[in-house]
């Protein structure tokens, strides 16, 4: 063998490995540890969601939207909710908006937290990973005397909400909140975000820079972690988010441990969020009466919202028919995974977990 | 299953049946038994059951009660693949390659209804109408995702299977593709 | 707005205004896609990146090609329309001008099989290589057969 190609080797990190999140893969160059050249491939749980939306009426498509990506649903019920409900010309009435914007900070918490487990459980803080899972597990128990379910809640119909909350939900929730904003400002400080260690192996590592932002189209918290202050929900407001009063976090570094702050603090901000509107939160119906089965005249309709992990959105072509004609949806993992082609680059073979970890892909979105 | 099964319901040989016990059924019933006390899953997740199988090996159900340790996921080393979530075309071939590098007797376990059937995405283009189409399977997890306490649910199952001798056993050729 | 505004401004034969539902978003139709990377190149000075590419198959005649355009500064949207030839679909790539429109033309690839000209590295992205198909055209039905095969003889 030559002899400048002896510290060369190319593996294939994944479909299935235990530093992946979920099913990706990355072909690896690597020299001496360092990696040179990064390809991630996509694909594994590709399910033709797009086909399946243009074979489905556009109420039976809601729970597929709930599959989109896993870890949110809530989320993106609302989403494919409001991209129909644009579409149809309903008007949602303004107890639904607010439980809406509830579940979907809910959501963000339980997505956020499920990322400090995450992250935790690579970098080998397997405390960390019980912790966040504990209470994620609190707000679990609540979505689902709220819905029924668990991870795929199917709360949110077109027209508002299937039912409205139960009794005593609200002294559950905000006792829950307060359990959750202790932890997360005094174990989770001491375990993770002032911890020595933990600094260690983030601080510095996987440098977003805003030239790869633009080059790549990375939303979301990503984003904020290199100080772009760019956030749907305060910049074109949706549901209730302009009757509430919040903070865009924002960190200037851009390393995993920006990342992470701004996670942390986005629960903190979301707990911000869920007391107010628990407080202003109307009375009335949490439903329009929308028929299952209905057609929408021949229209285009874009409707873009911020999920945990960015800017989703959704363009759905309609033809005069019970089913869309198109609906393309744009999940932001699909854009953000495009960047460790730069990423990873220059770094150890052993960063690449916690980097791809603060990234927060999910392959249930990337691929749809 | 129509019997109900509990977490104490062992079902050791008694004395006087191990007396007069064939000496390899006897050994056969000592190593199921100790088979079942210590399945090591792959965990093969690829989807949003895959969420809801880590509450199972977390601190609320706690799957380490069971002998189900999370160590390591590496095919080799494992008896039982926690199969679950959609598994599409693209996948379906490297599914069975994992199956295929671990060391008999192994056991497969399908989670969720993606898994079982199809499920949700059973007129995809792209997904496989259940992982029985390509391995044989011992124990089916229905629900869309299930709950973690049924991950439970299904190792004791599991387990009493392993123990009267009713796993599924893997043959080359049954499924045609295994020749060669 | 008042980007889109200049956009139009600037190229007022190519480009003409459809009617838009949405708040915030404008769609123009591209009469000629020849043009293509001359009106993007224009639009990459008011807006940052590729947001999507949306690909509306409408056989017998038409792709539809949706160009959407987003800032991270501004709310506005720009969807750029453009329609090209149904048999032997090509385009110019644009992604050389818009590094994150790199992936969603691989995808529209994938799908429905447009060739993108130019583009440095055009396969598919979400399926195999030797996936037969184009499965987001408006004539490839999922029959029994598609479901019921398992995919193990699929080389990648």
């Amino acid at each position: 063998m030559e002899n400048e190609n002896r510290n060369k080797i190319t593996i294939n990190i994944g479909p299935v490995h235990p530093s992946t999140h979920g099913v990706l893969k990355f072909v690896v160059e690597i020299d001496q540890d360092t990696m040179k050249k990064v390809e991630p491939e996509i694909g594994f749980v590709h399910r033709g969601v797009e086909k399946m939306a243009e074979m489905k009426y556009f109420n039976s498509f809601m729970p597929i939207a709930d599959k989109l990506d896993y870890i949110s649903a809530l989320n993106w019920e609302v989403l494919y909710a409001t991209t129909v409900e644009n579409a149809l010309g309903v008007t949602v009435p303004p107890r639904a908006i607010y439980i809406r914007t509830l579940m979907c900070e809910m959501q963000r918490m339980m997505s956020h937290l499920l990322f400090l487990a995450h992250v935790g459980e690579d970098l080998g803080n397997t405390t960390l990973f019980m912790w966040g899972f504990r209470e994620r597990e609190l707000l679990m128990d609540l979505t689902e005397e709220v819905s029924g379910g668990r991870l795929a809640p199917m709360y949110v119909s077109i027209g508002g909400l299937y039912y409205d909350l139960p009794d005593g939900f609200s002294e559950k929730l905000l006792s829950t909140l307060n359990i959750i904003e202790s932890k997360v400002k005094n174990e989770y400080k001491a375990l993770s975000y002032e911890n020595g260690l933990f600094k260690m192996r983030t601080v510095g590592v996987g440098v977003i820079s805003k030239e790869q932002i633009v080059k790549y189209g990375i939303t979301g918290p990503n984003i904020r972690a290199s100080g772009v202050k760019r956030d749907i929900r305060k910049d074109d407001p949706y549901l209730a988010y302009d009757k509430v009063d919040f903070d865009v976090i924002t960190e200037t570094a851009g390393d995993c441990y920006a990342r992470f702050m701004v996670r942390v603090n986005e629960i903190l901000e979301s707990i911000k969020i869920i007391r107010q509107i628990m407080k202003d939160m109307p009375a009335g119906e949490v439903k329009v009466k929308v028929p299952w089965i209905f057609k929408i005249p021949p229209k285009y309709t874009l409707v873009r919202q911020e999920t945990p992990r960015g800017e989703a959105a959704m363009y759905m072509v309609t033809n005069d028919d019970q089913k869309p004609y198109r609906l393309k949806i744009r999940a932001p993992s699909f854009y953000t995974i495009q960047a460790v082609k730069e990423l990873f680059v220059g770094s150890k073979v052993a960063d690449l977990v916690a980097i791809l970890g603060s990234l927060d892909p999910v392959p249930g979105e990337i691929d749809r | 299953m129509t019997e109900e099964i509990g977490a104490n319901d062992f079902s050791y040989p008694g004395l006087g049946e191990i007396i007069f016990m064939k000496s390899e059924n006897f050994i056969q019933s000592v190593m199921n038994w100790g088979r079942s006390r210590s399945l090591w899953p792959l965990t093969f997740g690829t989807k949003c059951c895959a969420m809801e199988m880590i509450p199972f090996g977390a601190t609320k159900i706690d799957a380490d009660r069971t002998g189900t340790l999370f160590v390591g996921d590496s095919p080799r080393q494992a008896d039982l693949v926690l199969c679950s979530g959609t598994i599409s075309k693209k996948m379906a071939r490297r599914l069975l390659n994992a199956y295929e590098q671990m060391a008999s007797p192994k056991y497969v376990i399908a989670v969720g209804a993606c898994n079982i059937s199809g499920g949700l995405f059973h007129d995809s283009y792209n997904s496989i109408e259940g992982i029985d189409r390509i391995m044989p399977v011992d124990v089916y997890i229905p629900g869309c995702p299930p709950r973690p306490e049924m991950f439970m649910d299904a190792v004791l199952v599991l387990q009493k299977l392993i123990k009267e001798n009713k796993i599924k056993r893997y043959q080359d050729g049954i499924f045609g593709h295994n020749k060669g | 707005m008042e980007s889109s505004d200049t956009i139009k401004g600037r190229f007022p034969t190519l480009l003409s205004d459809v009617v838009s539902t949405n708040k915030n978003e404008t769609i123009v139709l591209l009469s000629d896609k020849t043009k293509l990377k001359t009106i993007v190149s224009e639009i990459k000075n008011h807006f940052d990146i590729l947001f999507m590419l949306m690909v509306v198959d409408r056989p017998p005649k038409v792709f539809e090609m949706n160009y959407v355009f987003a800032s991270y500064s501004k709310n506005d949207m720009l969807t750029l329309r453009v329609e090209i030839e149904h048999d032997n679909p090509s385009v110019d790539s644009i992604s050389n001008l818009l590094e994150s429109a790199d992936w969603e033309e691989r995808e529209a690839y994938d799908m429905f099989g447009i060739n993108f000209k130019g583009h440095k590295d055009l396969r598919r992205v979400l399926l195999p290589e030797d996936w037969p198909g184009r499965p987001l055209r408006k004539d490839f039905e999922v029959t029994d057969e598609v479901r019921n095969w398992t995919g193990l003889d699929l080389k990648f």
